[in-house]
């Protein structure tokens, strides 16, 4: 807790005493900001944090993992037909995602898949992933696409095999786990800690600090001048995003993302006839996942990290629920939500301005209210979203220097 | 309708053997416009059909949606006449006279046997539009399907001490303020729609199992297709009932399955 630490109350009520003089002097005078949404806005950082280490993957933060878990990343190889790698569908070029409403799968026929690619920036701090939330760890979720018949469609052979047969690969997952890739007759092990490097390196995917971090470090020092440099329109959204939008309470902390399943009244038919279940199916999924936190394949002896898993209660609720998707650097990864059925922005903000209640069940998400902005506000609110892009990137696929073979 | 009724009985009577899922009643279903194109009239009964229900209570918003349903399946439709007549009314019909011109007009038209379900709570119940909705419901003998806190529902028996009322989601209420209100009102009903925690996991919950031990009569089960998706999952409700009315006492599992609902609401619907 870096610049939240030394923030007192006062602290907080004499920014909100700078932010209000300056909009004072402004054209356009701002809502000063409430004790309570600085007190939000402060809750959204401070940024960037690394991931903290993944108790069911041993290789979680080992560099030589990481560097397997890269050249996998990239390796069309992965694919029996090899003709899609993870990054055929996450895009560096494009924040990690395709730009496309929902994805394409490989093979010779291509088919359109259920949903949208999300951005892997910043994934690492998520709790569950896909859409649906259907996977515990990011390493279970990684082995889905690999399988997936209309995905990359390998086998755990197959896996093994590429992983035995390069000697790139080979060395660096000998010197990640500390065996030579094992035999055709373990090969699922071979594939799991494929798995496990690929999310070693999709751990170290964090992005830097944006327009936004630099906003609320200078608040938390209560550095107007640093402060006033954040443009007033996106001031406005994010009084907007923080307070009447109620978007933080979902949207919530560092990484803008409650890490659980809402419904906010998005449709969720596949095609006529077939739905997407959302986190009702997702539930299911990883209880039924042979390799969840709670199963043999996870490396923390204690299963204390497979707590959530084991407590896991299904409710009608969860039918239709999507993941809360984290906003940093929500700008370049269009189009939004789990089918990527809005194109822009202005879209997404039009739905929470225009939402549909007869959609949400009353009782179910009483949070969300059509918050009927004018266009103005729309404006204010795109903004602010586009002041959570970050300002820096690292280097997603440095050239990796030759692997050397440490002694065993 | 007494035709298709008697017919319908000696069908159940032949196929009720032993390895048949348990008939359900579906008493909270909706059929608005945004549903119509998305799941056509036949897709829903074929999907109700594929749930082994029974009967289902139908109440939508505009209620052309349900006369649709019936229209394809009497046998099976039960139509509820709700006060809205599109989207957006749900914060709003009890303080608009008009919904009441809706009400009578569609009364005079079709058969129904409630008006509901309609959203309602504490002192909103005394406002005028439901004082006249509630005196309608009398004169045509119908149930009232509220989805109602506690307080809004003892106002409405309060207006019209013999009302019939279903209780939507049974008020949100925990079970012991279920239990009471109804050791308080002998003619209110409580359907259990979008409630999970009474029989999570396929199990009874034990506050609940004595309220349902105490008045197997008066508890209903509903999926509530308040989104147009959430027909696709009329069949998988249907199947989680049945799991956790397996945990009951067989008698009392085949009242709230489906033999409250057929009588209450199974003859009343006559033209
Ligand atoms: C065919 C395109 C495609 C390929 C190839 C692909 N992905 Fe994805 N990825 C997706 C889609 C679509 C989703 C959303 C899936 C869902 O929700 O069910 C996703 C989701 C993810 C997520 C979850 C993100 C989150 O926020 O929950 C991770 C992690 C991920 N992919 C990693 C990978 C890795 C690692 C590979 C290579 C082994 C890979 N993906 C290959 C399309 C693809
Ligand atoms: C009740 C929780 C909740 C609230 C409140 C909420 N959101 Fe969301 N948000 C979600 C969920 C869940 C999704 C994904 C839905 C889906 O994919 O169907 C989402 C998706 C989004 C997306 C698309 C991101 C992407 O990568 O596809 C944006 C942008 C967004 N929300 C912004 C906002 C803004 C702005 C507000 C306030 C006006 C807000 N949200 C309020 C839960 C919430
Ligand atoms: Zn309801």
């Amino acid at each position: 807790m870096r610049g939240a630490a030394g923030l007192t109350a006062a602290g907080f009520l004499a920014c909100g005493l700078v932010l209000m003089s300056s909009a004072a002097v402004a054209q356009t005078p701002l809502p000063g900001p409430a004790p309570e949404e600085l007190r939000n806005i402060q809750r959204h950082g401070p940024w960037s944090q690394p991931v903290p280490r993944d108790p069911s993957n041993r290789v979680s933060g080992n560099a030589e993992a990481i560097a397997l878990g890269r050249a996998l990343f990239f390796d069309p190889r992965l694919s029996p037909s090899a003709d899609l790698s993870c990054a055929t569908c996450h895009l560096p070029e494009r924040a990690l995602t395709d730009g496309r409403d929902r994805a394409r799968g490989g093979g010779a026929a291509k088919p359109r898949l259920d949903r949208n690619t999300p951005g892997l920036w910043n994934v690492g701090h998520g709790r569950w992933f896909g859409w649906d939330g259907g996977s515990d760890s990011l390493w279970s979720f990684a082995l889905r696409p690999i399988l997936h018949p209309d995905e990359m469609g390998a086998s755990a052979a197959h896996v093994a095999r590429l992983l035995r047969g390069d000697a790139n690969l080979a060395c660096r997952y000998a010197n990640a786990f500390g065996r030579a890739v094992p035999p055709e007759a373990a090969a699922e092990s071979a594939l799991v800690d494929a798995a496990k490097a690929l999310a070693a390196y999709l751990e170290t995917l964090v992005s830097g600090a944006s327009a936004f971090d630099e906003l609320r470090e200078a608040l938390a020092r209560g550095d107007a001048t640093a402060a006033a440099r954040y443009p007033d329109d996106a001031r406005r959204g994010l009084a907007l995003f923080a307070g009447k939008g109620q978007c933080s309470i979902c949207h919530f902390g560092p990484n803008f993302s409650n890490g659980e399943f809402h419904n906010i009244g998005m449709p969720h038919m596949v095609e006529p006839g077939r739905v997407d279940p959302g986190r009702h199916g997702g539930i299911r999924r990883v209880r039924a996942d042979k390799y969840n936190l709670l199963g043999a394949f996870s490396d923390d002896a204690t299963r204390a990290s497979g707590s959530r898993t084991l407590h896991l209660a299904q409710n009608h609720g969860n039918y239709g629920q999507f993941k809360v998707p984290s906003l940093r650097n929500v700008e370049l990864t269009a189009p939004y939500m789990h089918d990527g059925r809005l194109a822009t922005l202005r879209e997404v903000v039009r739905h929470y301005s225009e939402l549909n209640v007869d959609r949400l069940h009353q009782d179910g998400e009483a949070l969300l209210k059509p918050l009927r902005l004018s266009d103005a506000e729309s404006e204010d609110l795109v903004a602010f979203l586009r002041t959570l892009t970050s300002r820096s990137f690292p280097d997603l696929n440095p050239a990796p220097g030759p692997c050397e073979r440490r002694g065993a | 309708m007494r035709a298709w009724l008697f017919a319908g009985t000696l069908l159940a009577a032949a196929a009720g053997h032993a390895a048949d899922p348990l008939p359900i009643f579906d008493a909270h279903l909706h059929y608005s416009h945004d549903a119509w194109e998305m799941v056509p009239p036949k897709d829903v009964i074929a999907l109700l059909r594929k749930g082994g229900i029974r009967r289902a209570l139908v109440s939508s918003s505009s209620d052309d949606g349900t006369q649709m349903l019936y229209a394809e399946a009497p046998e099976l439709i039960i139509p509820e006449l709700r006060p809205y007549r599109s989207r957006g009314e749900i914060g709003t019909w009890f303080k608009d006279p008009t919904v009441i011109t809706h009400l009578e007009e569609r009364l005079k038209r079709y058969k129904y046997v409630g008006i509901g379900e309609f959203h309602l709570y504490g002192d909103s119940a005394d406002l005028p539009v439901p004082r006249r909705m509630v005196e309608l419901a009398r004169e045509y003998k119908l149930f009232l399907h509220a989805h109602s806190d506690a307080d809004a529902i003892e106002r409405l028996f309060r207006q019209d001490p013999g009302a019939r009322i279903l209780w939507a989601h049974s008020g949100f209420e925990q079970p012991a303020k279920v239990r009471e209100m109804l050791r308080k009102h002998a003619k209110l009903y409580a359907d259990l729609a979008y409630r999970s925690e009474h029989g999570s996991g396929g199990k009874v919950d034990a506050e609940w199992r004595a309220a349902f031990m105490e008045f197997p009569e008066r508890f209903l089960v509903g999926t509530d297709t308040f989104a147009p998706e959430r027909w696709h999952y009329v069949v998988e409700h249907a199947d989680w009932s049945r799991q956790w009315l397996q945990d009951l006492p067989p008698a009392v599992a085949e009242k709230i399955a489906y033999k409250n609902g057929e009588s209450l609401f199974g003859n009343t619907v006559k033209r």
